[in-house]
């Protein structure tokens, strides 16, 4: 097969969705945190920890169901604590992300070997086995892909945030207090109880995709995660904490992640520098940003006049 | 009838200070009620407690005789008490609706938001004052005038009894305030209470009912106004100040020297839209204009901090650019001090290389000159090892007027922004001094105030600023008309007055 | 003792016993009996001239990164990037030290060595200080972005043949740039142990950058520039340099934390070599709170925790330590804006 026939065919695209997912879930919790005016660098945590949570319960109840769930109580209550630490405590929001990154990666290998005697991974587990569509080869597989619950979980997540967002009362009071909390204070907005929600709601979605990410690879790993929450957190300033464009540049770097995999053998070289896209161009969105920025100042200096 | 809004023994601390100490108060329907005082004598402060922005330590808030829970803005609201803030409670990014309909929506299920009844209302209550609004504009693209009327109309979208209104006029010009004014009046006469915190003595003379004087966080007096009778307006100002008022300064005659400072046909942006002035050396000159016409960026020119898009600043003596003009900025806490440094410090800020060799800061020395600043500032040599934050807002006006005369000995042109905002008497008196015998001593001196009786008292011409241009040279003495002629700038349509968003 | 710091210690100890309660709590969970638990942690640690010399290794890293980071809070900004400012000049430095002639002298090599890892350090602080300064991109994202890219940048070099083949270590360094172990200059007790010069080297950092900043106009401004930007700019300190410097020096102080693990113990660089000193000299720096001796104790105390974390490792999962961390530093912030928010009482309601 010829490179390019492998990078545009049914297994690329298939992959690309099924390791959008994790990076969907991650970015839209990121984008419930920040647009409620919470930052939120402890993704990476959250999807580790859900991950665990949702493995454990999965194994313990026999059910991939319930495994979600736990995964998203797992994700939610270390979302609620970022809230609480930040909101009611007043801690610095980097300080409260990182110490939670810290509490996650040290407690997922601790609990690791509590519960299974191994510091590097957890007995298997089923996930969401599609009994109904069988078969190999590409086509197969994004069908597959596509009709598995988390894939259109992860879905109606990004349409409900899109919607919610834009159209609802909850929707505008996040907006409201991640523009200004004190005016939406005064306007009457609860703004410790909206933030509350909005980022235990953040953590929850974030956790169901550390969840997500332990059904595709049927197991809970240590530090499985590997750097996806921070590349969601990626996506997410890309964006401009919109979510559709999260979900976007989410497909974008799981795109780039499957052809890299598809590509491997042929152009090994090209893969770690790949690694650093996502980051890099990160990187110049801020600068771009900032560049529009100083030109937005120049008029808006130029409108302060009445 | 009960008041529809009561005070009772409202307290409110912060830190050491008793910002309000146990006010009671009555508010009626019915009336223009405004609460009059010197800056930070607590009135704002007061009536946040009273709309639940801000959490009293003692003391109830009562809405037709029953008590609110303390500290609640949305319950305040939804009892009745809405407040327009001198600093407006929107949220930019949001549309006009939107942030009209903020912590009220009308929604369907789900929590969907009913645009259409949210239009349907906010038009009524728009219509009710007669103004109309762009409601997709975002607020960010707004200009003042317009902030202000939406978030009148959203107090009035929310049914409110009582209207509270914080220096509403700071941002207008004399003529906007008459229709402002108007406005209010009409809101009484449907019923409602209407509360104006200011410190304007000629709008509590025009417009109000009632007024109440509040001095350092106590409630002085209580007065129902005649039709704005001299005697009562002079015994206010006896409330506010605690005394007879001190004399007012004597103008001593000046004889302007040769022109030191030479601003011609400067543009910022739209900010600035070819100014053109020059100030001659022991010359005061004021600048008089609403805030937000230039101000800010005239400033920030002159002193070196921004480059104009056009035009130029020369000054004799100094050459241009940094080290021409010594500079007051206007916002004391952000500019003009680092708070959270010793006075000391603040005594010599950006000006450690005098006292630096090879890299190394001579403390000695800068010790020396810290003192006798502080003996310049009348400060005790004690205070030098405080914060700053921990000063009056007096004293640290004094420590940055101090640092700025003293450091910039060598520029020949002083410019001073908001000299005495917020300041209590002593220390403005103080000010004055120091600033009439900077132009004593030949230095050209540059004054920019929204108070117009500062200028008209230390000034020997008072230039009006008005969309970025100069719109009149006026002497002192001139009627107050004429500055508000001029603060008008050019002339604009009387009828419907409220669609000036920016473009 | 002023309020301020009576305050600030009884944040620290509240933190600390907050931190010390979790581990306990995890110990017993775990099902081992948390009074032996910390009794081997700590005759693992302080009770052995090798474990007082490797508490010691630890700390010498976890000290200048946690002074790297200090710096930058000063000047107010929030340097996330001390891992992979660590990790580029950890690459950087072994690169150089072993690809320098053999006969190089001692005085020349060591320099040059350390030159490269705080230069390497400080270029790798330089694309976050110029989106911060110039476009005032916010330093917590990029920096955390260029970890990354430091991880991947690394990963890179060590596979396109820096490594020697079939590892993931690079080449040895030149005798003459190694640093001593202090065992090996008298300190006969330490024997075995890690701690080399590095140590040295890092205490005299702290102590000149504590200089630096009280004394020096540069450094005085920085603070005031941490302090308030505005009224800084608006009395014509240039804030922008100012800023530049303090990230730029953060970054490089940063960097010469590789000096120890790879010149003072290894020789060379490999994979994961000095790996989260860089997140545990964030947790340093809010713990010893702006002064030099705050910031060398909280080294001891996080050097300690990694040295008895591997001392306890046989009945107890070592990743307590990294649980115990994150939880001093959220209940050290915490208790510190609890203190903040009585001394104030009401003035932020």
């Amino acid at each position: 097969m010829s490179l390019l026939s492998a990078v545009f065919s049914a297994t690329t695209l298939a992959q690309t969705v099924r390791m959008a997912v994790p990076y969907a879930c991650a970015g839209l919790g990121g984008v419930w945190c920040e647009r409620s005016g919470v930052a939120n660098i402890a993704l990476e945590g959250m999807m580790l920890a859900a991950g665990l949570g949702g493995v454990v319960a999965h194994l313990a109840t026999g059910s991939a169901w319930l495994g979600v769930v736990a995964g998203l109580i797992v994700g939610a209550c270390l979302g609620a604590a970022h809230a609480l630490l930040v909101v009611r405590g007043r801690v610095d929001a980097i300080v409260s992300g990182l110490a939670i990154n810290l509490i996650a990666a040290g407690g997922t290998r601790f609990a690791l070997r509590a519960l299974y005697e191994s510091s590097s991974n957890s007995p298997p587990v089923d996930g969401f086995r599609n009994v109904f569509l069988g078969g190999a080869g590409g086509v197969a597989l994004l069908a597959r892909t596509i009709v598995d619950p988390l894939t259109i979980a992860t879905a109606t997540l990004a349409l409900g945030a899109v919607w919610t967002l834009g159209h609802t009362r909850f929707g505008l009071h996040v907006r409201a207090c991640g523009d200004d909390a004190d005016a939406a204070a005064s306007a009457g907005v609860a703004v410790e109880r909206v933030r509350l929600t909005a980022v235990s709601l953040g953590g929850a979605i974030c956790g169901l995709g550390g969840v997500a990410l332990a059904y595709d690879q049927h197991q809970f790993q240590s530090g499985m995660s590997g750097g996806r929450g921070f590349i969601a957190l990626a996506a997410v300033i890309l964006a401009g904490t919109r979510p559709g464009r999260t979900v976007a540049a989410c497909g974008a770097f799981a795109a780039l992640d499957a052809v890299q995999i598809v590509v491997q053998d042929q152009v090994r070289a090209a893969s770690a520098l790949a690694q650093m896209l996502p980051y890099a161009a990160t990187l110049f969105a801020m600068y771009a940003i900032g560049q529009r920025r100083i030109h937005a100042r120049r008029d808006a200096r130029a409108t302060t006049s009445l | 009838m009960p008041a529809i809004l009561s005070l009772d023994r409202l307290e409110k601390r912060y830190g050491a200070v008793r910002a309000v100490a146990g006010v009671s108060l009555e508010f009626d329907a019915g009336r223009v009620h405004a609460v009059v005082g010197e800056n930070g004598a607590g009135k704002s402060t007061l009536l946040r407690m009273a709309a639940g922005i801000v959490r009293p330590d003692a003391g109830a808030v009562r809405v037709l005789g029953t008590a609110l829970p303390p500290g609640n803005a949305r319950e305040a609201i939804r009892r009745g008490v809405g407040m327009v803030q001198q600093q407006f409670a929107l949220a930019a990014s949001l549309t006009a609706l939107q942030n009209a309909i903020l912590g009220a929506e009308p929604v369907r299920a789900l929590g969907a938001l009913d645009v259409r009844r949210a239009r349907e209302r906010a038009d009524a209550a728009a219509q009710e004052i007669g103004v109309a609004l762009d409601w997709d504009a975002r607020v960010e693209t707004m200009g003042v005038g317009d902030r202000q009327r939406l978030e009148i109309v959203r107090t009035l979208m929310r049914e409110a009894k009582v209207v509270i209104l914080d220096e509403p006029t700071a941002v207008l010009t004399p003529g906007e305030a008459d229709a402002l004014y108007a406005t209010l009046r009409r809101l009484a006469e449907a019923g409602r209470a209407v509360v104006v915190v200011t410190h304007r003595l000629d709008e509590v003379r025009r417009y109000a009912d009632v007024a109440s004087v509040i001095r350092r966080g106590v409630l002085v007096s209580t007065r129902t106004m005649h039709g704005g009778a001299e005697d009562s307006i002079a015994a206010i100002t006896r409330d506010i100040m605690g005394a007879e008022p001190p004399p007012q300064l004597e103008r001593a005659r000046r004889t302007p020297g040769e022109v030191r400072l030479a601003v011609r046909d400067l543009h910022s942006g739209r900010a600035l839209r070819g100014v053109r002035f020059e100030v001659r050396s022991g010359e005061i000159v004021g600048i008089a204009g609403v805030d937000g016409n230039g101000q800010h960026e005239l400033v920030r020119v002159l002193a070196g901090l921004d480059a104009p898009d056009a035009g130029e600043v020369h000054s004799v003596g100094g050459g241009g650019g940094i080290g021409c003009a010594a500079v007051v900025h206007e916002d004391r806490l952000a500019e003009g001090l680092v708070p959270s440094a010793l006075v000391r410090d603040n005594l010599v800020l950006g000006e450690l290389a005098r006292f630096t060799r090879f890299g190394i800061v001579d403390a000695a020395a800068l010790d020396r000159e810290a003192h006798v600043r502080a003996a310049r500032a009348q400060l005790s040599a004690a205070s030098l090892d405080l914060p700053a934050s921990a000063l009056s807002g007096g004293n640290q006006q004094r420590v940055v007027v101090a640092r700025v005369v003293c450091g910039g000995e060598r520029a020949p042109v002083l410019v001073l922004a908001q000299p005495t905002r917020g300041v209590d008497l002593i220390a403005a008196r103080a000010i004055h001094g120091e600033i009439v015998r900077a132009a004593e001593s030949g230095k050209a001196v540059l004054v920019l105030s929204a108070d117009l009786a500062e200028l008209r008292v230390l000034c020997d011409r008072i230039l009006v600023l008005a969309r970025g241009r100069i719109a009149a040279e006026l002497p002192p003495d001139a009627p107050d008309a004429r500055f508000g002629e001029a603060m008008l700038g050019a002339p604009r349509p009387v009828v419907e007055r409220s669609s000036e968003v920016a473009p | 003792m002023t309020a301020a710091s009576r305050s600030a210690v009884l944040a620290t100890v509240a933190g600390l016993a907050a931190g010390w309660l979790a581990a306990m709590l995890l110990v017993w969970l775990y099902g081992e009996s948390p009074r032996a638990i910390a009794l081997q942690l700590v005759t693992g640690t302080w009770a052995v001239p090798y474990g007082v010399g490797q508490v010691l290794y630890k700390a010498t890293a976890l000290l200048l990164t946690g002074v790297a980071v200090d710096l930058a809070l000063r000047a107010g900004l929030f340097n996330i990037g001390a891992e992979g400012q660590l990790a580029v000049a950890g690459l950087a430095v072994a690169g150089t030290a072993a690809g320098l002639p053999a006969t190089t002298p001692a005085w020349i090599a060591l320099p040059t060595a350390l030159a490269t890892a705080a230069l390497a350090g400080a270029a790798w602080a330089v694309v976050p200080m110029v989106l911060r300064v110039r476009y005032h991109g916010h330093e917590v994202i990029s920096t955390i972005m260029m970890n990354r890219v430091a991880d991947a940048l690394v990963a890179f070099c060590l596979a396109r043949g820096m490594a020697l083949p079939g590892t993931v270590r690079t080449a040895d360094a030149i005798p003459a740039t190694h640093l001593p172990r202090l065992d090996a200059v008298g300190l006969r007790a330490l024997h075995g142990s890690s701690v080399s010069a590095a140590l040295p080297l890092a205490v005299g950092v702290t102590a000149c950058v504590a200089v630096w900043l009280r004394r020096s106009r540069i450094g005085r401004e920085v603070v005031l520039v941490g302090m308030s930007p505005r009224a800084c700019e608006a009395a014509h300190i240039p804030v922008g340099r100012r800023l530049g410097v303090a990230l730029l020096v953060s970054g490089a102080i940063a960097g010469l934390a590789a000096a120890g693990p790879v010149l003072g113990n290894k020789g060379y660089f490999e994979s994961g070599l000095g790996a989260g000193a860089g997140f545990g000299g964030i947790a340093v720096a809010l713990i010893g709170r702006g002064h030099p001796v705050g910031l060398g104790l909280a080294a001891l105390l996080f050097g300690t925790l990694d040295q008895g974390g591997l001392a306890i490792n046989g009945r107890v999962p070592m990743e307590v330590v990294t649980v115990v961390q994150g939880v001093v530093i959220a209940a050290v912030a915490l208790a510190d804006a609890r203190i903040r928010a009585v001394a104030l009482r009401g003035v932020t309601s």
